[in-house]
């Protein structure tokens, strides 16, 4: 009896139930095949961005291999800013199915130390955009020991941006040949504009800063560096960034009560973007911060939501600090690798020659990251000239690349994303009043410091 | 040889072992997916840990043996003992705190006659909320100039705090947003309260009048084993508590370390210092720790936890 219960033949037979099994884990698997890249077609992963950007990236890619017979291209949006997407990234080269070519938001230095990225120096020499077209300070975030594992080819160009409507108000002059040219000359003009409602921050002139990627700006405005390249060093608490941070914190106590959580309290004077969690608008473009540095990515997105208040609005030189002699300017940018493993290598170099020149113009027109390769011709970006008029544009436009052509090197330690948020870990404690100036700035050199000699050990 | 292993064997027709044969490989069959996805998903990267754990590994190159080295550098980091601490912290306060609340909430349900399906999933739906977005609709809540929290408090005359920047303040929020959703504890609570016996129930009740009496000295220890339960499974997830701390506090543990959690550290090591030899060290260390409180726990359960049946 037994037996015949054992026997009894299923409804669904194994066979069968093996075979649905293999065809539905085939099925699943198709997915990921779309991610993965094909001899003699472009495979191309960006990170996060806004729908324009992932349609100005494809119709580039599309264009370039439709013109070099390459094959349908792929071009892959959104797989998560920061993190998640190195993560993704990472796993598709240890994987051995990366992408021909990969944008990044972060440095490539840190992987391409590693062995992630191949290097592009031979390939490089002889191409339409060889080592010297490229500005030193931008490029050295590319380069470790010598070896260069991306192309920042186009960047977001830092400079102080500030609310002529409100210099106006208060019989300022409103030109950028007027702006203050020194932190001592911007923090006396700053007072001008702030004023307290008990323990509410109505209006503000300018902040010290608080963006940690910025701080190696800052720091060659004061004459310093955060990381020294040459002598693979992290110079955190060397006496200019001490007189910095000093300098910053006093000017938190003189007009900002002391206190950063009031501040932040008062509305979201950080930068000119809706506050990424909360959603609070930015006071620069609600017309209650006279001023602040910011990218020039701006540009692209200031008349988004939430609309400015005013309608005239300019760019100025990052000023100069007290042991400081010379203005220059940092970049955030759009870097390029060819991920080791890439099946395509000759042709992703191609088409970023292609990109960093041709391509980058039309970019710009639509999102304006500067492109940096020094034998791009710039024209203004479309939405600026219908809203301020061309002479304004092609006038920033023109301010941008004088700007590009200056920029500090930054972006460039093999352990980038540790020293940073040591640098973040100090800013902290500095403007809570948690730890004095030097012994934060000590506590996180001596981290960094020791997490590079880690990286640097291999 | 044992003789009533022989007798069965032989006693056993050919046709029956043959057909016992075949069913023992469909069964290898059918189980086989479920054990490849075990070892390829699990085992196999739970050894792989022990061993980076033990390698200098950047993600990239072929891992290189490095011994202890990778223990002694996060003993070493103040990030890993502040995050350490910040973690038992939370668990030491969010796990009775949450077991209090749940059980309370289990023992109003229990009394509910009408619309109790309604309620029981009421509770149960915040659970289902993916940790993010319940974290940004907390951080919502609690922005401290337009959220609606303050904006009460403040309507009443209190005055309220800096939910996330002030560093006194922000790892209590990151333990009120762990309580909120209680509802898998209170059906676990709600399941155990609803096996009581009745005629022990009905004892009790004659016995005294006192409800707190019922409460002490008949429903808890007849709910221990939940209590159990729930304690366990409480501990190991506060120990892992990740997503709404990064959320909050971002890689660095905003304001001022106060939210930096050791899942957090543990993932920057990873995946933003890529630095997978300490972080493979960090999980050993985190999976020793987890497994011996819970054994701790077994081993003190025995003099507090009541099974029905059980001789004791």
């Amino acid at each position: 009896m037994s037996h015949k219960t054992y026997a009894a033949r299923p409804s669904l037979s194994r066979r069968s139930f093996l075979q649905s099994t293999a065809a539905a884990g085939a099925a699943m698997a198709l997915p990921g095949a779309a991610l993965a890249q094909t001899e003699g077609q472009l495979l191309l992963w960006l990170p996060g961005g806004s729908d324009l950007f992932c349609k100005i990236h494809t119709g580039l890619l599309d264009g370039f291999s439709s013109a070099a017979n390459l094959g349908p291209a792929t071009t892959v949006c959104g797989l998560g800013a920061d993190t998640e997407f190195t993560q993704a990234l990472i796993g598709s080269i240890t994987a051995g199915a990366p992408p021909d070519i990969s944008m990044l938001w972060d440095s490539p230095v840190s992987l391409g130390a590693q062995g992630a990225f191949m290097p592009l120096d031979d390939m490089m020499k002889g191409s339409k955009i060889p080592l010297d077209t490229w500005p030193a300070g931008l490029l050295s975030s590319c380069q470790f020991k010598g070896v260069t594992y991306g192309l920042p080819v186009t960047a977001g160009v830092y400079s102080m941006w500030y609310n002529e409507e409100m210099f106006e108000a208060k019989g300022i002059p409103s030109d950028r040949a007027s702006f203050p040219k020194t932190w001592v000359e911007m923090r006396k003009l700053s007072k001008e504009f702030t004023v307290w409602d008990g323990d509410t921050l109505t209006s503000a002139g300018f902040m010290p800063n608080r963006i940690p990627e910025t701080m190696a700006i800052w720091s060659a405005l004061n004459g310093g560096m955060l990381f020294d390249e040459a002598n693979l060093k992290y110079t955190l608490d060397s006496e200019p960034n001490v007189e910095m941070m000093s300098f910053f914190l006093e000017w938190l106590d003189e007009e900002y009560k002391g206190d950063i959580n009031l501040i932040d309290r008062s509305g979201n004077f950080r930068e000119g973007y809706p506050d990424g969690a909360t959603g609070v608008g930015p006071a620069f473009r609600e017309g209650r911060q006279a001023g602040l540095i910011s990218g020039s990515w701006l540009m692209g997105d200031i008349y988004a939501d939430p609309v400015p208040t005013f309608t005239r609005w300019n760019l100025a030189p990052n000023p100069v600090g007290p042991s400081g002699t010379t203005a220059v300017s940092g970049t955030w940018p759009n870097w390029f690798v060819i991920p080791v493993g890439s099946k395509n290598p000759q042709a992703a170099f191609d088409y970023l020659s292609y990109l960093a020149i041709e391509g980058s113009v039309e970019w710009y027109q639509q999102i304006p990251d500067v492109p940096t390769n020094s034998q791009v011709i710039l024209k203004a970006p479309t939405a600026l000239v219908e809203k301020r008029g061309q002479a304004f544009a092609d006038d920033l436009t023109a301010f941008l690349g004088t700007q590009a052509a200056i920029v500090t090197p930054m972006w460039n330690s093999p352990s980038q994303s540790f020293g940073n948020d040591q640098m973040a870990r100090a800013m902290e404690k500095i403007f809570t009043h948690a730890a004095p100036v030097k012994d934060a700035l000590a506590e996180a050199q001596t981290a960094a410091q020791a997490e590079l000699e880690r990286v640097l050990a291999g | 040889m044992p003789a009533g292993k022989n007798t069965v064997g032989a006693a056993m027709p050919r046709r029956q072992r043959r057909a016992g044969r075949g069913e023992a490989r469909a069964g290898v069959w059918f189980a086989l997916p479920w054990m490849i996805g075990l070892s390829v998903f699990t085992a196999i990267p739970l050894l792989l840990t022990f061993f980076i754990a033990h390698s200098r590994f950047q993600i990239t190159g072929a891992p290189k043996w490095v011994g202890m080295q990778n223990y002694e550098a996060i003993f070493a980091d103040p990030a890993f003992w502040t995050s350490a601490g910040n973690t038992f912290m939370f668990a030491a306060i969010s796990v009775p705190i949450k077991l209090l609340l749940a059980l309370g909430l289990a023992l109003l349900l229990n009394r509910v006659t009408a619309l109790s399906g309604f309620y029981r999933t009421v509770f149960y739906l915040p659970f289902l909320m993916p940790a993010v977005a319940g974290s940004i609709v907390f951080i919502l809540l609690l922005n401290p100039s337009a959220g609606p929290v303050n904006l009460m408090l403040s309507a009443i005359g209190l005055d309220p705090p800096d939910w996330l920047r002030d560093p006194k303040a922000a790892l209590w929020t990151l333990i009120l947003l762990n309580l909120w959703p209680l509802g898998v504890e209170t059906l676990v609570f709600l399941g155990g309260l609803q096996n009581i016996p009745k005629d022990v129930s009905e004892a009790a009740d004659l016995d005294s009048p006192k409800r707190w009496h019922k409460l002490v000295w008949i429903t808890i220890p007849l709910i221990t084993p939940m209590i159990l339960f729930n304690l366990v499974i409480g501990i190991i997830y506060s120990f892992q508590i990740f997503a709404q701390a990064l959320v909050i506090g971002g890689t660095t543990g905003r304001p001022a370390e106060a939210t930096l959690m050791y899942m957090v550290v543990l993932y920057r090591l990873a995946f933003r210092y890529f630095n997978m030899g300490q972080a493979a060290a960090m999980a050993v260390v985190l999976f020793a720790v987890v497994l011996l409180l819970t054994l701790l726990i077994f081993r003190t359960a025995r003099s507090w936890v009541y099974y029905e049946g059980d001789s004791r």
